[in-house]
């Protein structure tokens, strides 16, 4: 077996290397790159200089000036070239310059991780403590008034987006035309490092539940009815009838026999939550106006940051493939049944 | 009625071959069976008829919700205004170009002269700035906005109803065509197995790892409106293009399925009597093995459907959608996003994505109990 997941290890090579030559030449043939972002800036600047009464009237950019600012970018070199020269550098943790904060990408990156981490973790715990309970209860309770009214709940959880949830609640509760409970968005209020301890607690709840709950509600359907399921179908196995026939008492069956069994696919999830920290979502923290890993990747494409890009999918690219395989050997371990070739 | 009391864990089309043969009248077939059971889950099958309902009445919207007139009575001629274009003056109106039918309509009732306009249901159309309301837009929801109007006074209900349209429509034209690619690369996995199943489940493995809705904006972003230095030129992304581009992101999830399927079934006596009789493998494939592998293609149809409209109001939500006069959900929420206190921007669409999708996961909780059925019994 050790055998079988060196294996999936190295093959995180030929994943990690398509994943990232797809994105680099998608992003190498989008027209509107740093290089003509530049170009327009300057003609913009120039026309602006020039008494704004020109309107239309086009500038010229000397031919030199376009060379040398696509040699500044890198896109003087032929495609392979930048993916080999990049590819080279990641290699040797450079992830490169951002263009736009003129920062090194991992300090860019590195400044978001406490953000991310703290919502994505938060939003994984909480919505384990829920799902796997309720799934639980739903189970022991299957076709009860209990069970129907929760699944009502799961299937808003199933049928509404998490972000778009967000929207109705910050419409809602962030002080626009009912009530004023919440903040309209942010991480953090402004004087956070005047605040005491109980009351950055205080503010960071405030201004975090929001958020929490759409992160809650992308993961609370599946796992709930994961839960529910499985234990289900590990009720009806034979040993769970072999221990009601040796007379033990319904709960004793239900949670010391049953349930353990149960959680088996759900611990599977643990190896993503590497990933779920980390990838955020940047819905979530575009409605809510968080300054997210997420969010980071979405400007830093809007605005053709390039390196910013590339290295948020480096990042998450390679938690998403060692989640996986995380996945696979929590499997192994809760499960000793697993055996993979 | 005898109670099973182990679940079948996986019930498989060819599960019901192995049992003794019993004495029928007339066999029904494993579909027909399935979609009488699929009738019997009342709540998925009334979903179902009113999902199907609506979206074929939502393709004669311009009839019922529009602001062209129907018909026109005037000095004794009948004129059709839905099939074809009037100018104002025909009417003896002095604007230019098409008459607002709704001011033809007062103007004829207050001269009373046995003119008459017959307006749709609601006389408003989903791309009409209704720039004689008063106050500034968005306008509240009133007696004759009934869900109020946007940014742009254009009338919420309107647009929120032809989105409905185009919202489904999108969604299942994407599903229609990762389908054809998804079944078909799945099939070859599956029935050919081998190096071509490695190298394929690999690539899979690579263009599923991409992070799907960032590379679907880098990929919309390409023509997003963006001006080109140079030439003054404006691109947009059109209907048909992201359909293709978020079917070349979406096919991937029914390849796993189909191909297991294939994999299981390839191996059963009916498609070796087939290749003994010298069948070609395409006809194999799709005439022989696919009609028996279509459970996980039935069954994960409204799982995906619900995927592709979500995906659809997140991108136009973010302005990487359809193009600009398109009436759309997501463009509605996004407004809302700028207007928090105008209330109805939100919850009008987000109310009319709730209700879409929870009938849809509706019908898609009971094709699944229909088609993949896992009965659960306990003993106490």
């Amino acid at each position: 077996m050790t055998g079988y997941f060196l294996r999936r290890f190295l093959l995180i090579i030929p994943t990690f290397i398509g994943i990232t030559l797809a994105v680099f030449v998608v992003m190498h043939f989008v027209p509107g790159g740093p290089v003509e972002r530049q170009i327009m800036r300057y003609k913009m600047a120039m026309q602006e200089g020039g008494g704004g009464g020109g309107g239309g009237r086009s500038v010229e950019i000397p031919e030199e000036a376009i060379q040398e600012m696509k040699r500044y970018y890198g896109f003087d070199k032929p495609v392979h070239v930048r993916y080999a020269l990049w590819l080279w550098n990641v290699l040797h943790l450079d992830l490169g310059r951002s263009y736009i904060y003129q920062d090194p990408v991992w300090d860019v990156i590195k400044s978001r991780f406490p953000i991310s981490i703290f919502l994505g973790l938060t939003g994984f715990i909480l919505s384990y403590l829920v799902c796997v309970p309720l799934g639980v209860w739903k189970a022991v309770k299957h076709g009860t008034k209990f069970d129907f009214m929760s699944s009502f709940i799961v299937f808003l959880g199933y049928s509404v987006p998490g972000w778009a949830l967000g929207t109705a609640l910050l419409v809602l509760f962030g002080g626009g035309s009912f009530f004023n409970v919440f903040p309209l968005g942010g991480f953090r209020p402004d004087n956070w490092e005047y605040l005491g301890f109980f009351q950055k607690i205080g503010a960071q709840i405030h201004y975090m539940f929001l958020p929490v709950v759409c992160y809650m509600i992308a993961e609370f359907a599946t796992l709930t009815i994961l839960t529910k399921n499985s234990l289900m179908e590990n009720l009806g196995q034979d040993y769970v009838r072999t221990a009601f026939a040796k007379g033990l008492n319904e709960n004793r069956v239900i949670f010391k026999h049953a349930l353990r069994n149960s959680l088996i696919p759900i611990a599977t999830g643990l190896g993503h939550v590497i990933s779920i920290i980390l990838a955020g979502s940047f819905l979530i923290e575009k409605v809510f106006n968080i300054d997210g890993m997420g969010y980071l990747g979405y400007t830093s494409i809007l605005q053709r940051d390039y390196p910013v890009a590339l290295g948020i999918l480096v990042i998450s690219s390679l938690l998403l493939l060692v989640g996986n395989i995380l996945s696979d050997i929590v499997y192994v371990i809760v499960d000793p049944r697993i055996r993979f070739k | 009625m005898k109670e099973e009391l182990l679940p079948p864990i996986e019930e498989s089309v060819g599960a019901g071959a192995m049992a003794p043969p019993l004495p029928q009248k007339k066999s029904l077939s494993i579909f027909r069976k399935r979609v009488r059971k699929f009738k019997s889950l009342k709540r998925g099958y009334y979903s179902f008829v009113l999902l199907l309902v609506t979206y074929a009445l939502s393709f004669i919207l311009p009839v019922l919700v529009n602001n062209k007139a129907l018909a026109v009575h005037y000095q004794g001629h009948y004129y059709f205004p839905i099939i074809r274009y009037y100018p104002a003056a025909q009417f003896g109106m002095d604007a230019i170009g098409e008459p607002n039918y709704r001011e033809l309509k007062r103007k004829l009732s207050r001269e009373s002269a046995g003119d008459w306009v017959l307006m749709p249901v609601y006389p408003y159309s989903p791309t009409e700035s209704l720039l004689d309301l008063p106050g500034s837009p968005p306008h509240k929801p009133s007696r004759e906005h009934i869900f109020g109007t946007d940014d742009r006074a254009r009338d919420v209900f309107t647009r929120l109803a032809y989105g409905f349209n185009v919202s489904l429509t999108f969604a299942l034209l994407v599903l229609g065509s990762s389908y054809v690619v998804g079944i078909s690369v799945g099939a070859m996995f599956g029935y050919f197995g081998g190096k071509l199943d490695m190298l394929g489940q690999r690539l899979i493995e690579v263009w599923s790892s991409l992070p799907f809705l960032y590379t679907i904006i880098i990929v919309s972003s390409i023509i997003v409106p963006i001006y080109i230095p140079g030439r003054n030129l404006l691109m947009q992304p059109s209907f048909w293009l992201l359909i293709a581009i978020l079917a070349v992101f979406d096919w991937m999830g029914i390849t796993y399925y189909v191909r297991g399927e294939f994999y299981r079934e390839k191996a059963k006596d009916y498609v070796g009597a087939a290749i003994a009789m010298g069948v070609s493998e395409p006809a194999i494939m799709f005439r022989h093995i696919l009609p028996n592998a279509l459970t996980p293609v039935v069954s994960f149809a409204p799982f995906a459907i619900v995927a592709n409209i979500e995906a659809l109001v997140a991108l136009d939500f973010l302005g990487f959608g359809l193009p600009a006069p398109t009436p759309s959900w997501g463009e509605l929420i996004g407004q809302g996003m700028n207007y928090l206190t105008d209330w109805w921007l939100v919850f009008f669409p987000l109310a009319a994505v709730f209700v879409t999708l929870l009938l849809i996961v509706f019908v898609g909780e009971a094709v699944r109990e229909a088609f993949d059925p896992k009965e659960y019994s306990r003993l106490r």
